[in-house]
C-alpha cells in the first residue's frame, strides 16, 4: 500500500473541493470504505489521498432516511442496515430495504453506505486479482471469455462480461430513484442514467465524472414492491441472480410493473418484455404469471458456465412479484 | 455408566444445548472449557499474536499462476526499498499458484510489502493441467478380476463421482514468531505437534534444543495441515532470526493460506459393482484417482471402507498430478471423498434394487453400525421418507445416512501431575489443543483420577519443555494421553494417600478422596486442602504410571434431512443427528462440539467447498472467504450430537469420524428429494438444476 493524504472535510462541498485540488493527482472518495480498502488491499488502486465522507450528511442533522413530499430521501452516507431498517422504505419502498437487508453479512451492512452500494467495483475475480491484466484494467483479453464465468453476465455481455454488484441499484430503478450530485453542473441524475455498459467504456461502470460527490438519493414510493435474490450461500454471500419489482396493483390484477434484474448484467437490467406480460395478469393465476415471467430469460446470452441463471431469473422475477403483491412465495409454506 | 436405550433417546426438537446430559455417560457433563473465558475475551495468544517489539517480517515472494517461468525482477528497487533487510530470490521456473521462489525481511509488514511490489517479478505462463479430468477423460475398460467379481451379479450399477479440492481453511493461518535472543530462543508457533516441530528448529535456530522452548498454548486451527516439521514458513523466520539475532515473524495471509498449506485432494471414483436382486453384495471393481496437484502421492481414497459388506471388490487407485499446491493430510484423509462415493453408489443401487436404502445398509453394515442406523432413523424421523423422486411440490425433502468408523490408539505419551502445599494441581503433558479441547480434556481425567473438583487443576500443554506428548494427527491425543495422564494422577495421588497414613500410622488403603474430600474409612477425614497442606514444601511430583486401553471404538452414523427448492436448485439443510461413539466420554461439551464441527465441515465439503483453478491459467480465482464458500450461519441445520456409550470404557478417537459420512449423507438426502443424483461435489444450484432437467429429460 503506497502512502497517501487522508482528508476529513467537513461537508459534502469540502469534500468536492478537496477532490478538486491541484496537489492531489488521484484523489478518491472513500465512504464506508469496504470497497475502497479492499482495492488497496489488492493492489488494485494507488491513490495520493482519500477523502472521507463516511459521517457527512447533506441536511445537518438529517436522518439518514426521511419521506420528503411522499417520496424517499436517503443519503448517501445511509448505511444498508439503516436503509433495511428504516419504517420510511418500509412503508414506501419496501424493495429497497428488502434489496440491502440481506445482503453480504451484518458487519457489512453496518459500514456499507448507500452511494457506496452503488459506485461499489465488479466483483469478477480476474478483475480483482492484481495478476490478471484484464481489459477493465488495461489490458487486451477478458479472461472470463475462456474461463471461470459461473458467475458472470448473461445479457449485455461483451467485451467485459462483469455482471453489476449492487443490489440497490436495480432496486432503486424500479422507484425511478435519483441521484443528487455536487462537485459538477449537474445536480441529480437519474439512476437509469447513472450506469453504462462495457460498450460505453470499460474502464468504469458509471458515468459520474471525478470530482462529482453523490449527497443524497430519492425515489418514488413504491408501496407494493419487491425484491428476490437467489443466493448459493444464505449468509454472505452475492445473488447468483436478483429481482426487482414494483407493481401498481387493481386488487390481484397487475396494472403496470416495473422489473429490473440484478447479478445478470453489466448494469442494472432491465426487463420491459416481462413487464408488458405482466400487464393484467393476476397475482393469484399461478399459470398466468408463470407465463409472464417466462420471458425474463429472453434475449440471454449465457457464458459456458452460467446458463443456470437463465432458468433462474424468472423463478427470482416471479417471487419478488409474489413479494410486491404481499402474497407468500412456494417456498415459504 | 447407563446404556443408550430407547427409552432415553434424546428428542429431536430440542436443541443441542437445551438437551440433558448424555446419560451420565461422560466423566464430566458439564465442564466447558477451561480456555472459553481467554479465548472469547481475546487475552489467548495464539503464535499469530505474537509482534515481539524489533521483528523482522517475512513475506515469501510467490508465482501468481499455475505454471510459469520467471523471467525477471527488480531487485535493485525492492532492496532499496526503506526498512528492507535481507532478500532472497531464486527465478525458476514454477508449476502452482503461491509456490515461493524467496522472500523479503524488513523492518515492518509494510515495508515487506512494498518491497514485494517494488520487486515486481515478471513472469512468463506455460500451459496448465488444473483438474484430473485433464488427464482421465475416459473411463477405463474393467478388467479380468473386476469383471469375475461381477459374475452373477442380477443388478450391476456403474457410475464416476467425483469431488473437488478442498482447503483447511484454518482461521489461524501457518506461521510462527521467533524471539532470539543470541544464545536463548522462545519459538511461538501454531502446529499440531508440539514436539515434531520443536524437532525440526534446532538445526535453522543454531540452538540445542536445551536452549529454546517451543510456545504453542493455543491453535486457530489445523486438521492436519499443521502436522510433522516446523514448516517452512517457521523454518524460514527461525534462519534469519538467528542470523540476525532478533525476532522474526512469519505467517501466511489468507491468500497463501488456500495456496501453499496443503489441502484434502480432489477425487474421482469408478465403481463398477454388482448386487443380487435381495441386495446381496456380489462385486465388482472400483477404481479411484486422486488428484494430488504438484505432489506425487497422497491422494487415497478409502473406498470401499470396509464399513460395507460390497462382495470381492478388486481396487485400483492412481495419483493425479496438475498444477496446483499438494496435499497434506486432512481430518479423515481420503474418507470423506471416498464415503460421498459409497454412501450415494449404495443410494443408486439401492433405487434400482427397488429398496429403501437404508434396509440395504442394514444388509451390508456391521452389528454397531445396524444398531446406530435403527436408533438415528428414529431421531431423524426415517418413515417420513417418501421413495425417491416422488414429490411434485417446489420444495422436496431428503433424507441420507451413511457411516463412519475409526481405528484407535493405544495409552503413550508422557505425563506429569504435580500436587502442592496449597491443594492447587498442575497436569502437564507437551501436546496441543488445536480446538478440540484437549486443554480441558486433560485437567477433567486428572480430577477425576484424583477425586476432587476441577477447580484445582490447573494444565499445562503446549511448550515443548513439558514431558512429551504426540501430534495431533490421526484422531490419536486423547486416546494416548488420557489413559497415560489418568495413571499419572493416580499414581500422584497414592503417593499423597501413602503419605497420609505414614503421617496418621495407618494403612494406605483405609484412605480415599471423593469429591474433594479425603475418606479414611468411608468417613471424612480432611479437607482436600488440609490434606495437602500436610505435604512437604515441595508437594508431590508423579510422572509414572501406565495408562490401561480399555473397550472402545469409534463408530458413527449419521443422518441428513434438507430441503430442496427445486425452482432455484438451493438446498435447505434442516436437521442432521449425528450418532458417535468414541470411547469413554471424557468432557461432553467438547465432545459434542466436536461432532458438530466434523459435521459443519462435512456440510460444507458437500454444498461448497472448492479450490477453483483458472482452467487457462492455473491461478486459484477464490483464494479468499468470499469466493471460496463455506458454510454459514444461514446454511446451518439443527445439528444433533449424539454420544452413543454402549459397551465403551477406554478413551478412543473422536476427532475425524464425525466427518466422514456427512457429504455422502448429503449428496443421499439430495438424491432422495428430486429422484436424480448428483455425483459431483458441491452440490450447488446449477448441478441440482442440471439433474433436474436431466430426470424431465426421461433419462435413465
Ligand atoms: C463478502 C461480501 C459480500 C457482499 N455482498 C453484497 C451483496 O450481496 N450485494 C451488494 O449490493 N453488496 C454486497 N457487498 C458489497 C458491499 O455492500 C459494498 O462493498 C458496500 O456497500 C460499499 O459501500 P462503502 O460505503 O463501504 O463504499 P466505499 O468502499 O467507501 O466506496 C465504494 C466506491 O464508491 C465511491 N463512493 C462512495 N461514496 C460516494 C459518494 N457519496 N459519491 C461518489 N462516490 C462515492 C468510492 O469512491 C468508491 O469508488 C458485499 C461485500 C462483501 C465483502
Ligand atoms: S469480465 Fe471484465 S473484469 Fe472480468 S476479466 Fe473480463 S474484462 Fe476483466
Amino acid at each position: 500500500m503506497n502512502p497517501f493524504a487522508y482528508v476529513q472535510p467537513r461537508t459534502f462541498d469540502e469534500a468536492a473541493a478537496a477532490l478538486a485540488e491541484k496537489r492531489f493527482s488521484l484523489p478518491m472518495l472513500k465512504a464506508g470504505g469496504m470497497d475502497v480498502v479492499d482495492h488497496l488491499k489488492e493492489g488494485l488502486i494507488q491513490p495520493d489521498a482519500l477523502v472521507n465522507i463516511k459521517r457527512l450528511r447533506s441536511q445537518p442533522d438529517g436522518a439518514p432516511i426521511a419521506e420528503a413530499g411522499g417520496k424517499v430521501r436517503i443519503e448517501a452516507t445511509a448505511t444498508m442496515a439503516e436503509i433495511a431498517a428504516s419504517d420510511v422504505v418500509k412503508r414506501l419502498a419496501p424493495v429497497l430495504g428488502l434489496s440491502v437487508g440481506t445482503a453480504a453479512s451484518p458487519q457489512v451492512r453496518n459500514i456499507g453506505t448507500a452511494a457506496g452500494n452503488l459506485l461499489q467495483r465488479p466483483r469478477c475475480w480476474y478483475y480483482r486479482h492484481e495478476q490478471f491484466d484484464c481489459l477493465k484494467k488495461g489490458g487486451s483479453t477478458c479472461y472470463s471469455i475462456e474461463g471461470e464465468n459461473k458467475f458472470h453476465a448473461i445479457f449485455g455481455g461483451g467485451p467485459c462480461h462483469i455482471v453489476h454488484p449492487s443490489n440497490l441499484a436495480p432496486a432503486l430503478m424500479v422507484c425511478n430513484g435519483v441521484v443528487h450530485i455536487v462537485g459538477s453542473d449537474r445536480k441529480s441524475l437519474p439512476i437509469a442514467q447513472l450506469f453504462h455498459g462495457p460498450d460505453q467504456g470499460i474502464r468504469s461502470e458509471h458515468v459520474l465524472k471525478p470530482g462529482e460527490v453523490i449527497t443524497h438519493i430519492t425515489c418514488d414510493a413504491a408501496p407494493r414492491s419487491g425484491f428476490y435474490a437467489i443466493k448459493e450461500k444464505q449468509s454472505f454471500d452475492w445473488p447468483l441472480v436478483a429481482a426487482s419489482v414494483s407493481l401498481e396493483l387493481d386488487g390481484a390484477k397487475i396494472r403496470s410493473a416495473r422489473v429490473c434484474a440484478g447479478a445478470v448484467a453489466p448494469i442494472p437490467w432491465d426487463l420491459p418484455k416481462v413487464e408488458e406480460a405482466l400487464k393484467g395478469v393476476s397475482v393469484d393465476d399461478d399459470a398466468a404469471l408463470r407465463r409472464a415471467c417466462d420471458v425474463a430469460g429472453d434475449g440471454a446470452k449465457p457464458m459456458t458456465d452460467n446458463a443456470y441463471k437463465v432458468r433462474l431469473l424468472p423463478v427470482a422475477v416471479r417471487r419478488a412479484t409474489l413479494i410486491a403483491a404481499g402474497r407468500k412465495t412456494e417456498v415459504d409454506a | 455408566m447407563k446404556p443408550l436405550d430407547e427409552a432415553t433417546l434424546i428428542p429431536s426438537h430440542m436443541p443441542t444445548t437445551n438437551r440433558p446430559s448424555n446419560m451420565g455417560a461422560s466423566v464430566n457433563d458439564n465442564a466447558s472449557r477451561l480456555d472459553a473465558v481467554p479465548k472469547v475475551t481475546g487475552s489467548a495468544k495464539y503464535g499469530k499474536d505474537y509482534h515481539l517489539p524489533n521483528s523482522l517480517y517475512i513475506v515469501f515472494i510467490r508465482c501468481p499462476w499455475g505454471a510459469a517461468d520467471f523471467v525477471s525482477a527488480d531487485e535493485a528497487a525492492a532492496k532499496a526499498t526503506p526498512g528492507v533487510v535481507e532478500m532472497q530470490v531464486r527465478g525458476k521456473s514454477c508449476t502452482y499458484h503461491g509456490q515461493s521462489i524467496g522472500y523479503i525481511a524488513a523492518d515492518s509488514p509494510r515495508a515487506a510489502k512494498r518491497a514485494l511490489r517494488a520487486l515486481a517479478p515478471k513472469w512468463k505462463r506455460t500451459p496448465v493441467k488444473t483438474q484430473i479430468s485433464d488427464t482421465v477423460k475416459d473411463n477405463p475398460d474393467i478388467g479380468d478380476d473386476g469383471q469375475n467379481n461381477m459374475n452373477g451379479a442380477e443388478v450391476t450399477h456403474e457410475a464416476v463421482y467425483t469431488t473437488p479440492v478442498q482447503t483447511h481453511s484454518s482461521l489461524e493461518t501457518h506461521g510462527g514468531a521467533v524471539d532470539h535472543r543470541g544464545d536463548r530462543a522462545t519459538v511461538y508457533a501454531s502446529t499440531q505437534g508440539t514436539s515434531s516441530s520443536r524437532d525440526g528448529l534446532g538445526g535453522p535456530l543454531g540452538l540445542g534444543q536445551g536452549d529454546f522452548e517451543l510456545v504453542c498454548e493455543y491453535v486457530g486451527g489445523g486438521f492436519g495441515s499443521k502436522l510433522g516439521g516446523p514448516g517452512k514458513e517457521l523454518t524460514t523466520a527461525a534462519q534469519l532470526a538467528a542470523k540476525y539475532k532478533r525476532p522474526a515473524y512469519m505467517f501466511c495471509n489468507r491468500s497463501e493460506e488456500h495456496l501453499d498449506t496443503g489441502n484434502r485432494p480432489s477425487s474421482r471414483t469408478l465403481a463398477r459393482i454388482g448386487f443380487k436382486k435381495d441386495g446381496s453384495p456380489v462385486g465388482g471393481e472400483i477404481r479411484t484417482w486422486g488428484g494430488t496437484g504438484v505432489a506425487g502421492g497422497g491422494g487415497g481414497a478409502s473406498i470401499p471402507s470396509g464399513r460395507y459388506k460390497l462382495g470381492e471388490i478388486k481396487k485400483l487407485h492412481d495419483d493425479v498430478s496438475f498444477n496446483g499446491g499438494g496435499p497434506r493430510a486432512f481430518r479423515a484423509p481420503g474418507h470423506p471423498q471416498a464415503a460421498f462415493a459409497e454412501e450415494l453408489m449404495l443410494d443408486e443401487v439401492a433405487a434400482k434394487l427397488g429398496m429403501d436404502p437404508l434396509a440395504l445398509r442394514m444388509k451390508l453394515a456391521g452389528g454397531e453400525h445396524r444398531k446406530m442406523f435403527e436408533a438415528g432413523a428414529k431421531l431423524i424421523g426415517w418413515s417420513n421418507r417418501k421413495p425417491n423422486g416422488s414429490q411434485n411440490s417446489a420444495l422436496r425433502t431428503g433424507y441420507g445416512a451413511g457411516a463412519a468408523g475409526w481405528g484407535s490408539a493405544g495409552p503413550g505419551g508422557a505425563a506429569e501431575v504435580v500436587i502442592a502445599r496449597d491443594g492447587s494441581v498442575e497436569s502437564r503433558t507437551g501436546t496441543q489443543d488445536i480446538g478440540t479441547g484437549q486443554r480441558t480434556g486433560m485437567g477433567i481425567v486428572t480430577a477425576d483420577a484424583l477425586g476432587i473438583p476441577l477447580k484445582y487443576v490447573s494444565v499445562k500443554i503446549g511448550r515443548s519443555t513439558l514431558p512429551p506428548g504426540p501430534g495431533s494427527g490421526g484422531s490419536v491425543t486423547t486416546p494416548t494421553t488420557a489413559p497415560t495422564m489418568t495413571a499419572v494422577a493416580k499414581a500422584a495421588k497414592t503417593q499423597l494417600l501413602e503419605l497420609l497414613a505414614t503421617q496418621a500410622n495407618a494403612k494406605p488403603d483405609e484412605f480415599s478422596i471423593k469429591d474433594g474430600v479425603v475418606l479414611r474409612n468411608g468417613e471424612k477425614y480432611l479437607t482436600w486442602e488440609e490434606a495437602c497442606g500436610k505435604l512437604p514444601n515441595d508437594g508431590i511430583t508423579a510422572n509414572k504410571g501406565k495408562g490401561e486401553r480399555g473397550d472402545g471404538h469409534s463408530n458413527g452414523v449419521q443422518f441428513v434431512k434438507l430441503d430442496v427448492d427445486t425452482e432455484t436448485g438451493v438446498i435447505h439443510l434442516r436437521h442432521v443427528v449425528a450418532i458417535q461413539s468414541c470411547g469413554r466420554v471424557i468432557c461432553r461439551k467438547t465432545a459434542e462440539s466436536q461432532i458438530i464441527g466434523g459435521v459443519i465441515q462435512g456440510l460444507s465439503f458437500a454444498l461448497f467447498e472448492n479450490k477453483l483453478l483458472d482452467r487457462n491459467t492455473g491461478a486459484m480465482v477464490n483464494d479468499n472467504f468470499e469466493s471460496y464458500k463455506i458454510l454459514g450461519p444461514g446454511d446451518m441445520p439443527h445439528i444433533e450430537p449424539v454420544l452413543w456409550s454402549k459397551g465403551q470404557s477406554g478413551f478412543k478417537a473422536l476427532g475425524e469420524p464425525p466427518t466422514i459420512p456427512t457429504a455422502g449423507a448429503t449428496a443421499c438426502a439430495l438424491f432422495n428429494a428430486i429422484g436424480r443424483p448428483v455425483r459431483d461435489l458441491p452440490l450447488t444450484p446449477d448441478k441440482v438444476l442440471a439433474a433436474l432437467a436431466a430426470g424431465q429429460g426421461g433419462a435413465a
